[in-house]
């Protein structure tokens, strides 16, 4: 198998965090829309289960879907209910970004490992 | 693609607070308009956001799944204060009754000095989303290098 359940994971890993970034841009355009409740993407929690699953987690890594969910934990931070904290999701953006890149070097290093096996050259 | 459907969803957001700073332009700038276009006083004017594509629970997830065109937010439309117009005291006004008050617009400058920093701040907010989502997806092709 020329890319191992890592790779994979790691390639959901990268797909989760787009959705995620979908999610806290529609919560930073919608800081000042009244009553508006916050949505987040919890990729990590979908891809810990998958990895965790024993005996077929590659299986469980193809089958993934990361959708939004409206955050129910999230309290009001404005009269008008809404719970989008702009600071908050900004930073939140900011991280998901970086672990997005962390994602993306650690899937090229390992593309950079086969192609130097394959005798192609990094 | 996922990172387009960021993108777009902050253009969105652009879309609507460059409109709130322009409301608040013209608040201002009518601020002392004793005849609008209807020949009354002038009235504040607001712009009402929504959230784009309905509920989020069933139908935004299924569009953000698949062709990405749900999120953001739009301009549910613009309408005016009804609060009361202020009454100065100016018998010389043309525009005074027979007390000698004028109706003045229900503009405050300061509400909407604050409400045009709100609009700016979000702005910028939605600028930086928008440049993670160019990076994120500039380094995603990264990988083909």
């Amino acid at each position: 198998m020329l890319f191992d359940t890592t790779q994979l994971a790691l390639e959901r890993a990268i797909e989760g965090a787009g959705k995620r970034h979908e999610a806290l841009a529609a919560n930073l355009a919608n800081a000042n829309t009244p009553g508006y409740q916050r949505v987040d993407v919890d990729f990590h929690g979908a891809l810990a289960s998958a990895v965790s699953r024993g005996e077929e987690p590659r299986e469980a890594l193809h089958a993934l879907s990361f959708s939004p969910a409206r955050d129910a934990s999230a309290g009001a931070v404005r009269a008008d209910g809404s719970t989008v904290d702009v600071d908050s999701e900004s930073a939140k953006l900011a991280a998901n970004a970086l672990e997005h890149q962390a994602a993306v070097q650690v899937a090229h290093a390992r593309i950079g490992i086969l192609k130097a096996a394959m005798g192609t050259g990094v | 693609m996922s990172l387009f459907g960021g993108l777009e969803i902050s253009a969105s957001a652009l879309t609507a607070e460059r409109l709130r700073m322009d409301v608040v332009a013209e608040n201002l700038a009518n601020a002392q308009t004793t005849r609008g276009a209807d020949g009354q006083p002038y009235r504040r004017k607001e712009v009402v956001l929504q959230e784009r594509a309905g509920s989020f629970g069933a139908s935004l997830s299924a569009a953000m799944n698949r062709n990405s065109q749900g999120g953001g937010v739009e301009v549910a439309g613009v309408v005016e204060d009804q609060t009361p117009l202020k009454r100065v005291y100016d018998p010389g006004h043309p525009d005074a009754d027979a007390d000698g008050y004028v109706a003045m617009p229900n503009v405050d400058t300061v509400t909407e000095m604050v409400d045009l920093i709100g609009a700016q701040r979000a702005y910028e907010a939605n600028v930086t989303a928008m440049q993670a989502a160019k990076q994120m997806f500039a380094r995603t092709l990264e990988l083909l290098r």
